[in-house]
């Protein structure tokens, strides 16, 4: 009943595979699991052979007893035997449709999550994580969910044909008209699906005004009670309440319509059969058994075909749920290695030999760029927003393939490199530090799963001497919560830095974050980045004054081309593009800021 | 011990337990609860009549004579008639259960929502956004479908599974043992199925919730995963999660397969045959008797298929109501004392040996003492977690300590009136949280009719008033619509104005914005300087120049005092203080340092 409401709300979606080259597909997956399936449709014919059979017996053990025949003992033991093996064919067809679809289900949510996993970050950038996690999840259940409706119906007609068969040896003509009536059926059915599927998109037009209108105000609560306006928001709620309520009894009403309509019109095809069929048995053609076989079939009938309607959509829907999957699974990545060469002792040197790059066909980002990063060397790139920092750490972890030129690591040409093996010899931290859930050690060891506890804690209290785990109930085996919700933004931060310092990497890619940090946090991440720095060769984005400063070589951005580069003495002393990034960007981290703040502010306080 | 806030008329239920709770809300409509009941019944009463109808016909088809077209013709008639009108009893009983559930969903829904506004702050800020939106949508949610379909279909089904009970005695007496068989063993392997399917559903939900939580982590850390070459690990641990779900949903489908009733229908049927064949060779009943006892019988099939799916509604409407009950019923710890201290405050705040934990809990304050004097302005500082947001909700009673006291002006903040209290401080917190209206009826946000010349005036002084004007549609910009984002920065901003607007004589602010450019950055430390100049103010920051500044420094260290005063003492007394401080000294040496 749930279904039949659910298949009334279908929505279509477009198609870009063949339903030939579909199904093939899906068979595909069906072939692993050969002998159950096999097994399953054995339970189908089975199951939908008892069910056609049974009203014939029932009718044959009426006819016998009004005819006072001996045989009705016999008629009821075999009705006993095909009951039994019907429970038992069923049990059998479910059980193995269950088994064979949820091996698919979750066969195809592996090569998704494969397939999601393998994708590099300009697929990502095209495509929303969230779609992208919908089509590993929600996509798979509903394929498994429309295969599963598809057995039940294809079940049900299985068993419809078997009956038609036993029905056609009785009577063409009443047949005939026992099939005329299923149209009607369908036709509601499908007139249904329409006005349900208008009213429902509008109630839930009305859910989500409601929503809205609470999901403000309970985030916005502290306001409405600082200022004592709880009455007002109040009444702004009553109002979007009462119309969702007014909308949504609209659409129940229609959607009560449904069945009584269906009962309507079954009454009359009964009717039909009832008045129809007794002309037959009148005419002696044939008998009272017979008569009441057809009047047993009705509902039989009626059935399949009003779900086969109502489910229609669905199965739509869970095609175009298949495509999505196999969409994702066949897209193709940009990032392509020729060779797979190994560097056991990567030094860190780093060569940009004229490479273009753009993101979006026709807008360059970077265009013959050439730059040497000499092992060791700590380099830092300042710019505007779009001057292309961020560009060349992407190129350089291979998360994006470039047009032209070459990029090379210890002289290797990146295109040719094992990116398994390249990637762990990388330390990056990204702006937005991620952490797993799991426990702040699990987040440190992420690279170096090796790593032993001692060496972890020798890295974790090195830093402030331990200081940052205060507030951590449980130290490094304090749970972090979903994406490391549990912990500070510079906790978290710091944790990505003690990430890369258990894993010792060749190179460091540094995208600093711009997000406020307390002091106290910020000078134990100052003293974890310059640990660092003093091992590996560093990438830094730097959004701090203090992480320009500690880089031995600054490079001026401008348009994703290299305009000035030096120390921070002698690029301010020069008066270019990095004085005036200094003033854009940096004069208020300066402590000449600080200490002269009461002067330039307090006056104006007044 | 008054709610803050309560509404009007409040709808009144049984809140002592889920039970109570769903029969007091089907309770306050009777109508719709009768017309329910009765239009179940008589729906099932009416489908009861085409089996009697067909037997007769039946019989008229065995007599073979010409007086059966117009017996048959009877029974054609009867039929079409008595599922008419049985088809508009069910649509009463449908529209009935609509009408329930869209009342229970708007009416559950407007008591929780009132009862949040009526608790306090503590309840709130312990609550996330998220655990409160989930209690008001989805398990309000949840109640409407264990209405319809859920009790509408049970009440339905319940009706159909008594009436062959019902019917068949009147064929003859002795009939009515088979369907008495069925309706005990069909309740019998109902139970069982509801008790043992519910825990493996659970399990099956939870396997799916961890599956999705880690999939939505792994490609949301994507770019980590794939900078420590982690792909192979991850995939392992995804496949093993997929394959739990897939062993989950198998049992749940094998259980499911095992559904006993269906059996027991088909039993039934054959028991029905066999009794009524005996009874007819007996000579008790006719023909036309035995086919509408079958017919009867076969009305069964309705509640065998249905059952499963409608208790399931139940169980789950049942537990969203015990989620519900849990937040109408929890109580708001804060009592108003409306008979308190009440007069203009003057802006002096004392911590005196405060301590305090969350519910009694791990203290995160312990033995904290300052003082700030009426105008200034105090810093506290330390790291994440040190206490400083916790110390902050003391003051204007959030909470209230466990040990210690707090004095505004010396005089406890429990023996204050809480709304003149509250009404007299002013918080800005971490998040600030605008309302989607208009620029100026935030910031003029709890009174009326403020003269837009006043709005502008508080802006200009939090350096809000430029920003403003830059919208197309200036103060009258609606926030929130269409990609009308405002950054942390001006967020902050606009909620300083309001607090200009209110003037009160003790301003918290936890100011968490960061501004990536030195322009704003003046901004905002001008627009901070402007809103704690002429009152006391309670600064939560990580701007060293409004640190470095302020009269009073509190250095925070695991819920301890490990240091106070001003800028050059605590540079001489704290080691941790100095180190910030000196690490931008040496870095800076190429700019003249001045001060400290």
């Amino acid at each position: 009943m749930a279904a039949i409401f659910g298949g009334l709300q279908g929505d279509k979606y477009d198609r870009q595979y063949g339903d030939a080259a579909l199904f093939r597909r899906i068979g595909r997956y069906m072939a692993a699991h050969k002998w159950l399936v096999i097994l399953g449709l054995l339970g189908f014919l089975l199951t939908g052979m008892a069910r056609a059979v049974r009203p014939v017996f029932i009718s044959a053990a009426v006819d016998e007893m009004v005819a006072g025949g001996g045989a009705l003992a016999l008629l009821l033991a075999v009705m006993t035997a095909i009951t039994v093996s019907e429970y038992i064919a069923n049990y059998g067809r479910r059980r193995f449709t269950v088994v064979v679809i949820g091996r698919i289900v979750a066969r195809m949510r592996k090569d998704c999550f494969r397939a999601a996993i393998e994708r590099d970050l300009a697929f990502y950038d095209r495509h929303k994580t969230g779609a992208v996690i919908s089509r590993v999840t929600s996509d798979t259940q509903e394929f498994g969910d429309v295969m599963l409706l598809g057995s039940e119906v294809i079940s049900q007609f299985l068993s419809v044909i078997i009956l038609l068969s036993a029905l056609l040896s009785y009577s063409l003509e009443l047949t005939l008209i026992l099939l005329a009536t299923m149209p009607m059926v369908m036709l509601a059915a499908l007139v249904f699906r329409h006005l349900a599927r208008i009213v429902t998109r509008q109630g839930a037009r009305a859910m989500a005004v409601v929503n809205d209108n609470i999901q403000e105000s309970v985030t916005g609560i502290s306001v409405a009670k600082n200022f004592r306006q709880e009455a007002m928001i109040y009444d702004e709620f009553s109002a979007v309440n009462i119309l969702s309520y007014k909308i949504n009894l609209r659409r129940g009403l229609i959607m009560s319509l449904v069945f009584p309509t269906m009962g309507v019109l079954s009454a009359i095809a009964l009717s039909i059969i009832v008045w129809t069929s007794s002309h037959s048995v009148l005419a002696g053609a044939f008998s009272a058994g017979a008569w009441y076989l057809f009047i047993q079939s009705v509902d039989r009938f009626w059935f399949p075909f009003m779900n086969l309607a109502s489910f229609w959509s669905q199965f739509q829907q869970g095609l175009s749920a298949a495509e999505r999957i196999f969409a994702l699974i066949d897209a193709e990545n940009t990032v392509v290695q020729r060779a797979s060469r190994r560097l056991p002792n990567m030094a860190g040197a780093i060569q940009f030999q004229n490479v273009s790059f753009e993101y979006e066909r026709g807008q360059p980002v970077l265009r013959d760029f050439s730059l040497d990063i000499r092992p060791g060397e700590n380099v830092a790139f300042v710019g505007h927003t779009g001057a292309g920092k961020s560009t060349i750490a992407k190129l350089i972890t291979r998360y994006y393939e470039f047009q032209a030129g070459r990029i090379l690591v210890d002289g290797v040409d990146a295109r040719e490199l094992d990116l398994t093996d390249f990637r762990s010899r990388l330390g990056i931290v990204p702006q937005q530090p991620f952490l797993f859930s799991g426990t702040v050690i699990d987040n440190i060891r992420y690279g170096n799963p090796d790593a032993s506890r001692d060496e972890i804690n020798e890295i974790a209290y090195g830093i402030g001497h331990g200081e940052w785990l205060e507030s951590l109930p449980q130290g490094l085996d304090t749970p972090v919560g979903e994406r490391g919700a549990r912990l500070s933004v510079g906790q978290r931060q710091l944790v990505s830095l003690l990430r890369v310092l258990a894993q010792k990497p060749a190179i460091f890619i540094l995208d600093e974050a711009t997000a406020s940090i307390d002091p106290f946090t910020e000078s134990q991440i100052q003293d974890a980045i310059e640990l660092i720095l003093a091992r590996s060769t560093s990438i830094l984005i730097a959004h701090r004054l203090s992480t320009v400063r500690s880089a031995d070589r600054i490079i001026v951005l401008r348009d994703g081309a290299i305009i000035e580069e030096g120390s921070h003495q002698r690029l301010m002393q020069n008066g270019g593009h990095y004085a005036e990034l200094y003033n854009t960007y940096f004069r208020h981290q300066s402590l000449n800021y600080v200490e002269r703040a009461r002067e330039m502010f307090a006056a104006s306080a007044q | 011990m008054s709610a803050e806030f309560s509404v009007k008329s409040p709808i009144q239920s049984d809140r002592s337990s889920p039970l109570r709770f769903i029969v007091s809300h089907i309770l306050r409509h009777p109508i719709a609860a009768l017309l329910l009941v009765a239009g179940a019944f008589s729906n099932a009463y009416l489908a009861g009549v085409v089996p009697g109808a067909v037997g007769d016909a039946f019989s008229a088809v065995l007599l073979n004579n010409e007086r059966t077209l117009p017996l048959v013709w009877n029974s054609v008639l009867l039929i079409i008639a008595s599922q008419t009108l049985r088809s508009a009893l069910q649509f009463a009983r449908n529209f009935s259960a609509e009408v329930f559930a869209q009342r229970f969903e708007r009416d559950i829904r407007d008591e929780l929502y009132s009862s949040l506004l009526g608790k306090s702050m503590s309840y709130h800020d312990m609550q996330p956004v998220g655990e409160t939106m989930a209690r008001v949508t989805n398990d309000v949610r949840e109640m409407n479908f264990m209405m319809n379909p859920g009790v509408n279909l049970i009440t339905g089904a319940n009706m159909f599974l008594i009436m062959p009970a019902i019917y068949a005695p009147g064929i003859h007496p002795q009939l009515i043992i088979v369907p008495l068989f069925f309706i005990i063993a069909h309740s019998l392997s109902q139970i069982y199925f509801i008790l043992r399917l519910h825990p493996i559903a659970q399990q099956v939900r939870h396997s799916f919730g961890r599956m999705n939580a880690s999939l939505a982590e792994s490609l949301e850390g994507l770019e980590i995963v794939k900078g420590a070459a982690q792909e192979a690990s991850e995939i392992d641990a995804f496949n093993s999660l997929a394959d739990l779900v897939s062993d989950r949903f198998i049992e749940q489908g094998e259980f499911e397969a095992r559904y006993l009733s269906v059996l027991l229908f088909g039993l039934t049927v054959v028991l029905a045959l066999l009794h009524a064949a005996t009874m007819y060779n007996g000579g008790a009943i006719g023909e036309g008797d035995v086919i509408a006892f079958l017919g009867l019988i076969s009305l069964f099939q309705f509640p065998v298929f249905i059952s499963l799916f409608s208790s399931a509604r139940l169980a789950s409407g049942y537990a969203s109501a015990g989620r519900i009950l849990e937040v109408l019923n929890a109580s708001a710890k804060l009592d108003q004392n409306a008979a308190g201290n009440r007069g203009a405050l003057r802006g002096g705040i004392q911590f005196d040996r405060v301590s305090f934990g969350y519910d009694g809990g791990e203290p995160v304050l312990s033995d904290v003492s300052f003082r700030a004097l009426p105008g200034q302005t105090v810093a506290i500082v330390g790291q994440t977690g040190a206490g400083k947001s916790t110390l902050s909700k003391l003051v204007n009673r959030i909470y209230d300590v466990d040990q210690g006291r707090v004095l505004v002006d010396g005089v406890d903040v429990r023996d204050w009136d809480l709304q003149a209290l509250r009404s007299q401080i002013s918080i800005i917190e971490q998040d600030i949280f605008l309302f989607s209206r208009s620029v100026a009826e935030n910031i003029a946000f709890g009174r009326d009719e403020v003269e837009l010349e006043r709005i502008v005036e508080s802006a200009a002084a939090a350096q809000a008033d430029e920003f403003i004007s830059a919208f197309p549609a200036g103060y009258d910009t609606i926030i929130g619509q269409r990609g009308m984002t405002l950054s942390g920065g001006q967020r902050q901003r606009l909620a300083l104005a309001r607090a200009f607007q209110t003037d009160p004589p003790i301003l918290i602010l936890d100011d968490s914005t960061s501004a990536i450019d030195s322009a704003t950055e003046d901004k905002i430390q001008r627009a901070i300087w402007s809103a704690a100049s002429g009152r006391t103010t309670l600064l939560i920051t990580h701007r060293l120049s409004q640190i470095r500044w302020a009269d009073h420094i509190v250095v925070l260290r695991r819920g301890r005092v490990v240091a106070q005063g001003r800028h050059e003492e605590l540079l001489r007394s704290s080691e941790s203080y100095r180190h910030i401080f000196d690490r931008y000294s040496s870095s800076d040496a190429a700019l003249p340092a001045a001060g400290g």
